[in-house]
């Protein structure tokens, strides 16, 4: 009844070699829970062989106990099945309470590991790896396994455990009959592997379509506007239509493959109970077998036919689970590209940042992003980065703050290069705040303390003050309490930029690098943000990726960036004077600003 | 028992501690209405599912009557391998005769199974469909109002998530109808066969109802909990792969490492919670039938060493009780999937009940016809007062004709009420006083597609729908010819950028196509609103996602478009408002200014503050843009 949501696209599909490392990686990892799993599995072949015992005991009751009129084999059988029926339940029991601990534990295991590892990879890891297949890697790929784990997983042991385990019991009670129930077999375990395969591709069609079909009825919603606006609700209808009817069509395709199937199977199973009764009758005439042993034939054919359907059923979910595995050990096996030096020692607390010669191309990149580029940054001084888009400043700023290393050169911080400092000393030195203020699900506080997780109320509340911003925060209903919720979206653009700046002036560091927003914020926080951002530059050295003219003006040095070379380096007044890109630029914007 | 909640407000909360202090007699019958409420939505759900099951009544009747010749087949199976044993085996009578009957009911078992099969889902998929396609076309017709309201998502899992529970109920109709059939063949013919025994093996089975009733119903919401949780971590997940800047700028890999080892333990928590239960129930509902199968060995045993009962009849009680098994279990999920269809169904017909409340007149008027000596297109606010529901005027007596082929910009602070201008014109919303008029006749009393089809709006934001460049552009006219499309392209200032896309016009846009950029993408709607052809050409901030020095290639295109045409502009950039014959300043729902750019700045302080306010916003330096884009300078007025 429950059925599988398995499904395993072509190019997902692994071959035996992968399939054999994937299972062996999984058993190694899984090896911390073995008691559990060993439970689990003690628990599955009791309760199996509990199944299978049934049958045999009836047989007895039936040649021993019945025909012989011995009332005592009779009673002895019945008292055998009700203790292996009490012994099934027991264990029936434990194996759901055994197999689920195991497969959670592993589960939780494998999320953790899994989101470390994308943790330590440094952002070019972020850049190649779109947001929505990592975070698809790390719930829709887990929960698959999960429902493996919950639904399937037990029966997909058992079945095999039980077909093994059944033709063992039949072939001792008569290789005979034995060899009429194998006429049947191969049909059923024929048809249950065409029928694992043709449903594999029609659910990955059906699969498809509704992602489709998904995609129509979203656009039809979010697009009502406009689609109203133009009277189209007609065409969109009908658009919808064909979309939904291929939906349909899928289905019915999905349908008709398992009709069939279920109707052979159906059939196969009445098929091998008239053989058995027909040549088994035939061979207790002859005194072969006992008619006892007919009986347990026939009641033994659904245990054997049963878990062939199953077993076809759950292969498609296994097989997603591992192909999703082995999507979630590639990720386990990335190596961090920016990592900690085992002799990493902590960054001097002040001193200039220089970058020497740096040469830095992205991944897949023809065209290096930044070109043999040199400057020193002295303590304290306030650098702004321009520059067309593309041309390089955004990755120098990046560069000095060792979100990515150089491919060639030195970026260093008091004469020690970043790649020899710890991780923890950096982030305490060089502080990224980023174009648009970044909110995690909980209170503004929280947000703040993400910077210093150790750091008290009273601190987060004196980094807000030295901003000057405390007292806007606390003039909401909850003050600094106040959930933010969904990204944020409570606040407004200027207010989660203030929270960003809050967080740098809680690490305190000696650098800032400023990412200045394109984008507009609203009128009333604008100069509020202005003004924070001022206190925080106070007394650091700052680089600011710059889009305002005003706050080019206000730097110590304006460093031009232009086809991954720094081109221009010097006050406003030098460079307007020199009469290069950077004039060009503020006369520019001056006349934009003109209207 | 747990009540299914009903529509998104939970019904059982009133039954609950949060009444206690109010009087309770209130309270008892604030509750008894609720019920009472509650039911009488939950028939109109039934109702709604009826209707749509009727119109497919022909193969659902044939479905239910397949899955009943079925359970004959099925039933006899057992009674012939009986006689097989009993006669042919025990009594050495004809086997082979036995044997053919046997394979011959198993031919017509496997057929018929096929058949209910194929008739049960392929019947539930189609009230699926026709229902999806229902809720479609009624949201399509729905009042913006409503939209504005109601959150996409909602809407789309009434259309996705709830009609699969509806689905997954249909489609065991003809099921459950069998398995009731087949549960009465085969207690009867137990009874009629050895009655002492039929009540001892069948004693233990309704618990296997019983059991499987409850265990539906408390795994759901264990199920919903593992699955919150789920979306719980993926939120942490998410958080931590977009703000991965901030984490990594942070460094506070640890913090975010916290929250997830959080989630996750909860996670674990959850599933084992549902495991217990699962391990609680279905080892039970195992056991119950093989007590049944006990009695049968044991007693029926010793009825056959009397002689009471023969062999073979102790063979088909064991077979007829798996028999059972299934069917006892399937009829207790039922009762659970239809709670939870039956809640579906109160949602569906929650939105299918709505009535549009923007309709056209019975007798719509219709607009005097377009001639090139009479130019048409004019519009005029008389007095129009409105405002969103119960909250605050937005539109207070707000008055402005535009003769035919004039062009006006609206200019206003944020909230002043220019959008919604728009949303009047276009009839997402009726007026509350006063009236609106195109060409001399009120909105209201004109035809609601005739009206839509004569005004062309490009908003504020573009919709591209997933769709080729020329499907977007001939939006309004799905048949228009390339040569049309073309055209429009052109005027918009499109045409270039659209050649030099990879497949040109056949390039697919939209969000999962070729990306554009904001100017692009305007120009696409700009396009789109030529095609159409309007008496009166709406821009809706049309510029304000554009970078300012990409604006005058949008300003170039909105000049060509708006020649002769009755034009309505919101702006706030000069140079847009430029363009416009007049401009109209709004304020607080009213105009207060009306004249030209010049003549404004001149005479109102107003209309200098609101530009001074939209001027601060746009105060983005020229810092980010490629310096040749921007050589050829952008202030050409």
């Amino acid at each position: 009844m429950f059925q599988m949501g398995g499904g395993v696209a072509p190019e997902d599909q692994l071959d035996k070699t992968q399939t054999r490392r994937v299972m062996a990686r999984v058993i190694r990892m899984a090896s911390p829970f073995r008691r559990t799993a060993f439970a689990a599995l003690g628990c599955v072949v009791v309760t199996t062989s509990a199944t299978l015992a049934a049958p045999v005991l009836v047989r007895h009751g039936i040649d021993s106990g019945i025909r012989a009129r011995d009332l005592f084999e009779l009673n002895l059988s019945v008292g055998f099945y009700l203790a292996i029926t009490a012994l099934a339940y027991i264990f029936g029991r434990m194996q759901y309470v055994f197999l689920n601990r195991t497969g959670e534990s592993f589960l939780r295991e494998l999320r953790l590991k899994v989101f470390a590892s994308m943790q330590r990879q440094s952002l070019a890891y972020y850049d190649r790896n779109k947001a929505g297949v990592l975070v698809a890697r790390m719930t829709a790929d887990i929960e698959t396994m999960g429902e493996l784990i919950q639904w399937g997983l037990l029966q997909f042991l058992a079945s095999g455990f039980l077909v093994v385990l059944a033709f063992a019991v039949l072939f001792s009670l008569s290789w005979q009959l034995t060899l009429v129930v194998l006429i049947v077999f191969p049909v059923i375990v024929v048809a249950s592997v065409k029928f694992q395969r043709d449903s594999n591709s029609a659910y990955l069609t059906v699969r498809e379509r509704v992602g489709q079909n998904l995609g129509t009825l979203q656009e039809g919603i979010a697009a009502v506007r406009v689609i109203q606006a133009y009277a189209q609700e007609d065409n969109q209808i009908e658009r919808f239509e064909k979309s939904n009817r291929s939906l349909f069509a899928s289905h019915v395709r999905s349908i008709r493959i398992s009709t069939w199937y279920f109707g052979l199977v159906e059939f196969s199973g009445v098929i091998a109970t008239s053989l058995v009764v027909g040549i088994g009758g035939w061979l207790v005439h002859e005194g072969v077998v006992s008619l006892g042993t007919v009986v347990a034939f026939i009641l033994l054919l659904s245990s054997l036919f049963d878990p062939v359907q199953q077993l076809s059923q759950l292969y498609n979910g296994v097989q997603s689970a591992a192909a999703a595995l082995h999507k979630l050990f590639a990720i386990l096996d990335a190596t961090p590209e920016v990592d900690e030096a085992p002799d990493a020692l902590a960054l001097p607390s002040r001193g200039n940042l220089k970058v020497d010669d740096v040469m830095f191309t992205y991944q897949g990149g023809s065209t290096p992003a930044l070109d043999h580029v040199s400057l020193e940054v002295r303590d304290g001084e306030r650098i702004a980065l321009v520059g067309p888009t593309g041309a390089g400043k955004s990755t120098l700023a990046k560069l000095m703050a060792r979100l990515y290393d150089p491919v060639m050169g030195v970026v260093s911080y008091g004469g020690v290069d970043l790649r020899r400092g710890t991780h923890k000393s950096l982030r305490q030195r060089i502080v990224v705040v980023p174009q648009e203020g970044f909110l995690f699900n909980g209170t503004i506080r929280d947000n703040v303390r993400l910077a210093r997780i150790d750091a008290t109320d009273a601190e987060v509340e004196a980094a807000l003050d030295r901003l000057g911003v405390l007292a806007h925060f606390e003039r909401l209903p909850e003050g600094l309490d106040t959930e933010v919720r969904e990204r944020g979206t409570r606040l407004s653009a200027g207010e989660r930029q203030l929270v960003a700046l809050g967080r740098a002036a809680l690490v305190d560091p000696a650098v800032l690098v400023l990412d200045e927003a394109t984008s507009n914020l609203d009128p009333g926080t604008e100069a509020e943000v202005e003004a924070a951002l001022e206190r925080l530059m106070q007394g650091r050295t700052t680089i600011v990726v710059a889009h305002r003219l005003t706050t080019v003006q206000r730097a110590d040095r304006i460093v031009v960036v232009n086809n991954a070379k720094i081109t221009e380096v010097g006050t406003h007044g030098e460079l307007m004077a020199l009469g290069g890109h950077y004039s060009a630029l503020a006369r520019a914007w001056e006349k934009s600003h003109a209207g | 028992m747990t009540s299914a909640p009903i529509g998104d407000k939970p019904i059982a909360v009133l039954g609950g501690t949060t009444v206690v202090e109010l009087d309770p007699d209130a309270a008892a019958s604030a509750k008894g209405e609720a019920e009472e409420q509650a039911r009488a939505q939950r028939n109109l759900g039934w109702q709604l599912l009826w209707r749509a099951l009727l119109d497919q009544r022909r193969a659902l009747v044939f479905g239910v009557a397949i899955g009943i010749t079925w359970t004959a087949a099925k039933v006899a199976v057992p009674q012939l391998t009986k006689a097989a044993i009993d006669r042919g085996i025990e009594r050495n009578g004809p086997l082979l005769a036995w044997s053919l009957f046997i394979a011959g009911a198993g031919l017509a078992t496997g057929l018929l199974t096929a058949g209910r099969r194929y008739l049960a889902f392929r019947e539930s998929r189609w009230t699926e469909t026709l229902l999806r396609e229902r809720i479609f076309a009624h949201i399509q017709r729905l009042h913006v109002g409503y939209h504005d309201r109601t959150q996409t998502g909602q809407l789309m899992s009434r259309a996705s998530s709830d009609l699969q529970q509806v689905q997954q109920f249909v489609v065991m109709i003809p099921i459950t109808l069998s398995n009731v059939a087949q549960l009465f063949a085969v207690t009867l013919i137990l009874v009629l066969t050895d009655w002492r025994l039929a009540i001892v093996a069948l004693a233990p089975l309704p618990f296997i109802n019983v059991a499987s009733r409850r265990f539906s119903s408390r795994i759901h919401p264990a199920v919903l909990a593992v699955q919150n949780e789920q979306a719980q971590l993926a939120s942490v997940v998410e958080e931590s792969v977009s703000g991965v800047r901030v984490v990594k700028g942070l460094g506070t890999e640890s913090v975010q490492f916290d929250k997830l080892r959080k989630e996750a333990d909860d996670i674990r928590a959850v599933s084992l919670k549902a495991a217990g239960i699962r391990s609680r129930f279905l080892p039970a509902i195992d056991l119950l039938p093989s007590l049944g199968l006990i009695a049968v060995l044991g007693y029926g045993g010793h009825r056959v060493v009397n002689g009471d009962l023969s062999i073979g009849d102790l063979v088909a009680f064991n077979v007829y009780l798996t028999m059972l098994v299934w069917p006892l279990r399937n009829i207790g999920m039922m009762v659970a999937l239809g709670q939870r269809a039956a809640a579906a169904l109160v949602r569906v017909h929650e939105v299918l009940s709505t009535e549009p409340a923007v309709r056209s007149p019975k007798q719509p008027r219709s607009l005097p016809a377009r001639h090139t000596s009479q130019p048409v297109g004019a519009v005029s606010f008389e007095n129009v007062v409105f405002g969103y529901g119960d909250e605050h005027r937005v539109l207070n007596d707000l008055s402005v004709s535009i003769a035919p082929g004039e062009s006006v910009a609206v200019v206003g602070a944020t909230g002043s009420g220019k959008s919604t201008i728009v949303r009047l014109l276009l009839r997402f919303y009726d007026v509350d006083q006063g009236r609106i008029t195109l060409d001399g006749i009120d909105l209201r009393k004109l035809d609601v597609h005739e009206l839509r089809r004569n005004i062309g709006v490009v908003f504020e934001e573009t919709f591209l729908f997933n769709d080729s460049v020329r499907n977007n552009i001939a939006f309004a006219k799905p048949d228009a010819d390339l040569a049309t499309v073309e055209r429009a392209a052109r005027l918009a200032g499109a045409h270039e950028f659209i050649m030099r896309l990879p497949e040109g016009y056949d390039t697919p846009i939209g969000e999962r196509g070729f990306s554009l950029s904001g100017g692009q993408r305007q120009r696409v709607a700009i396009a789109r609103a030529i095609v159409a052809d309007p008496r009166v050409l709406v821009l809706d901030d049309a510029t304000s996602a554009v970078d300012p020095s990409k604006e005058h290639e949008i300003r170039d295109a909105m000049r060509t478009v708006m020649e002769g045409r009755t034009t309505i502009v919101i702006a706030h950039r000069p140079g847009t408002i430029a363009l416009a014959d007049r401009i109209v300043l709004i304020d607080e729902g009213r105009v207060v200014a009306v004249g030209q750019h010049r003549e404004l700045l001149d005479t109102s302080e107003r209309y200098r503050e609101v530009l001074a306010a939209w001027a601060v916003r746009d105060d983005t330096a020229a810092a980010e843009v490629p310096i040749a884009a921007r050589t050829p300078v952008v202030g050409g007025e």
